[in-house]
């Protein structure tokens, strides 16, 4: 069985990320290829924040995924429109705004909805965290 | 294909996730997935007639609301008791909704969430 992942809750305001993070360790530790995709919308984009600094002592949250993602092999989008709006912005979304920087971390894609229907269409079972 | 339910349940006016979950049932049925909405809480707020958001409320997510046909969206589904019993939180909605809802008795209510394969909430 595959899943997919849709986290919508806030890093900062709910334990979403964190709970989805446990979830997909569990996951790959009992079946190595059981996560398909993660897609991340509404405020669980703020976890794409690449400027982002967690004081030292607390949990790197955007690290922990970063590395889970590489290690398993599976993607990390992050909504374009919810990220936008947010200052989550790729290098090249910092182009199209005109801006002088870029915000978005290392291994997370910026994606539309479309890529969320998709990997709905294409998933045994899609999750929601929130 | 799989059919979805979206589950609003957050306030138009108190945050984006009323919006964001009418943007994801407006992507599902421009790829022609089969889409219902349900209603409740605070977003029943969305439902109420005669709004005048300015800029600084945000968008007028009810003005999305006679759309929804024109994306096959045909389903837009409340829980009856929440606005028509005598006392209920929501009563002033009652007179004051718009029309393409349907209202549904508790039990209906309650049997919908499993006649979806996925059901998202925002």
């Amino acid at each position: 069985m595959q899943y997919t992942l849709l986290i919508t809750g806030s890093p900062y305001q709910s334990k979403a990320c964190h709970s989805a993070l446990r979830f997909v360790k569990a996951a790959v530790a009992a079946h190595p290829n059981s996560i398909k995709g993660v897609f991340f919308y509404e405020d669980a984009v703020l976890l794409a924040n690449a400027l982002s600094q967690p004081p030292r002592d607390e949990y790197n949250l955007t690290q922990a995924w970063q590395e889970l993602a590489v290690s398993n092999n599976f993607p990390l989008y992050v909504c374009i429109a919810a990220s936008v709006r947010r200052g989550i912005l790729s290098e090249s979304e910092s182009q199209r705004y005109e801006q002088s920087q870029h915000s978005l971390a290392e291994h997370f894609q910026l994606e539309g909805l479309g890529t969320l229907v998709d990997l709905i269409n294409t998933t045994d079972k899609i999750i929601q965290f929130k | 294909m799989k059919n979805t339910l979206i589950h609003l349940n957050s306030s138009p006016y108190t945050g984006l996730a009323c919006k964001e979950g009418l943007d994801l049932a407006l992507v599902l049925a421009t790829f022609e997935q089969a889409v219902d909405l349900c209603v409740s809480g605070p977003a029943l707020a969305l439902l109420t007639l005669n709004q005048q958001p300015d800029a600084l409320h945000g968008k007028n997510l009810h003005k999305l609301l006679e759309g929804l046909e024109f994306y096959d969206i045909d389903n837009v589904y409340i829980e009856r008791s929440e606005t028509e019993h005598p006392g209920a939180k929501n009563a002033e909605l009652a007179q004051n909704t718009w029309s393409g809802v349907t209202a549904l008795n508790t039990q209906q209510w309650q049997r919908l969430f499993s006649q979806y394969q996925q059901v998202f909430r925002f």
